[in-house]
């Protein structure tokens, strides 16, 4: 038996009224479309030039990257992270760059946010500085090169999106975090976030590890409530689907890491982010848990989440 | 086959059925004047690129894709004009509509309301919907049983899948 709403909206689907002047239109853009296909044809012969000129594009801004690397990696930041920590730092976003390219059907749209991180007294704390910006540079630089080679192994012919944005999520008395949200569209689409953060009591750049007390255990009280939240979404809602009690138990949910990518919510819970296909199926998009902050009060230090 | 030849039949294809290529635009704009900005554009780029087609049989997806891409764009680009969306955004749960019209898609994304036009109302397989989407079948499907579950159209698996 077919469903009647979906019947009824078929008929009106039908029934939409197809204007006189269509027929005209799809001529004009079928004229159109010939007389701009012979240039393209054209362009064909041409395809060395043009390539002689992306690749030279492209060098410029693998120079522009580099620079911006030796100016950024300062000799000691290993050192540097060690130091006792200043009270007070104030984080923020001076400027960006931006990489653009689009070949055919390929385009890129990376921004490349730089992070300024001062003291309490104003002057800039140049290792945190340093050291936020080349982990920024090093993932962008990453997600730029594997669009060239993408380009590169295609001849251009390929199909792809990559779009990279940028956004502060959290800039709270003691946390400053930046959020990057990756789109990546080839065969199929892949969705990944990275977020950077900054300890703003000790003015370091910090993992989900540096929100805990020293020696406790995080990783299992988190990913023994994810694994509970899996459950309970799964039954409630049957559209639902994540990697867990499945028939191929490797591949399921085991647990978070030091690493996992993390946020602090607009209501001081913290919340833990999965890409696209890590913990669910692809239709699940980008997955996100938000830890009740009782499952973890004994053990966060003081201020980050509330 | 070559460029030449390629064109026409992309061409006896656009005449074949720039009909329903209106019905998918306008399901999105849901405005005759954009619409049919959105076929012309689709058309122009199909004649324009039809070089890309690798095989005859994939005109039709292509075409159909095409069109999608173009209607998104047109969307983005033309956002702030159209979007009453906003509401749809903060106010889904507790809109009630109206059912029983195509208004009803209103409620759906973009790629949702594409695969459920594609599947119910063109009557394409799942497989070519997959193709044009560029996703593959069991995301159609699960996107499929979402989107049927948010116009509460109840259907079970054999008329979802395989029924005209």
């Amino acid at each position: 038996m077919k469903d009647e709403r979906l019947e009824k909206m078929k008929q009106e689907y039908e029934e939409i009224r197809i204007p006189a002047e269509l027929r005209r239109r799809v001529e004009a853009g079928i004229q159109k479309g010939k007389e701009d296909g012979e240039e393209i044809i054209r362009m064909n012969k041409k395809s060395k030039l043009i390539k002689f000129v992306r690749n030279t594009a492209g060098a410029v801004v693998a120079a522009m990257l580099a620079i911006t690397i030796m100016a950024n990696s300062g000799a000691s930041i290993a050192n540097a992270m060690m130091k006792i920590p200043v009270l007070g730092t104030i984080a923020e976003i001076v400027t960006f760059r931006e990489y653009k390219d689009s070949t055919n059907d390929m385009t890129a749209d990376v921004k490349i946010p730089e992070v300024s991180v001062k003291n309490e007294d104003g002057s800039v704390n140049q290792e945190t500085t340093d050291a936020v910006n080349k982990s920024i540079q090093e993932y962008t630089d990453e997600i730029i090169a594997q669009y060239k080679a993408d380009v590169e192994a295609s001849g251009g012919e390929g199909k792809q999106l990559v779009d990279l944005e940028y956004e502060v999520i959290t800039d709270s008395d003691r946390l400053f975090s930046i959020r990057f949200d990756k789109l990546q569209i080839m065969a199929s689409g892949a969705e990944s976030v990275k977020i950077y953060h900054i300890d703003k009591q000790t003015g370091q750049m910090i993992n989900l590890k540096g929100l805990f007390k020293e020696d406790v255990n995080f990783i299992d009280p988190i990913s023994d409530n994810i694994k509970k939240q899996m459950k309970e979404q799964m039954a409630a809602d049957e559209s639902k689907m994540y990697f867990i009690d499945s028939d191929m138990p490797e591949s399921d949910f085991q647990s978070i890491t030091e690493d996992t990518t993390f946020y602090v919510n607009d209501s001081g819970k913290l919340v833990i982010v999965f890409d696209e296909y890590e913990v669910a199926p692809g239709s699940m998009g980008v997955v996100e848990f938000e830890i009740p902050t009782d499952v973890i009060q004994d053990i966060v230090q003081d201020g980050f989440v509330s | 086959m070559n460029a030449d030849d390629l064109q026409k039949k992309v061409e006896e294809q656009i005449l074949d059925s720039y009909e329903a290529m209106y019905r998918l635009a306008y399901t999105y704009v849901r405005n005759e004047e954009d619409a049919l900005d959105i076929v012309q554009e689709s058309v122009y780029k199909a004649i324009k690129y039809s070089g890309r087609v690798r095989q005859e049989a994939h005109i039709r997806t292509w075409l159909w894709r095409i069109v999608m891409n173009t209607a998104v764009d047109f969307i983005r680009k033309n956002s702030r004009e159209i979007a009453t969306d906003e509401t749809h955004e903060t106010g889904r749960e507790d809109v009630y509509q109206d059912f029983d019209t195509l208004e009803a898609l209103e409620i759906l994304d973009e790629r949702e309301k594409t695969i459920v036009v594609l599947r119910f109302f063109e009557d394409l397989k799942l497989d070519d919907i997959a193709r044009i989407l560029n996703e593959n079948t069991s995301t159609v499907k699960t996107v499929l049983y979402r989107s049927l579950k948010k116009l509460r159209v109840r259907l079970t698996e054999g008329e979802m899948l395989y029924e005209g």
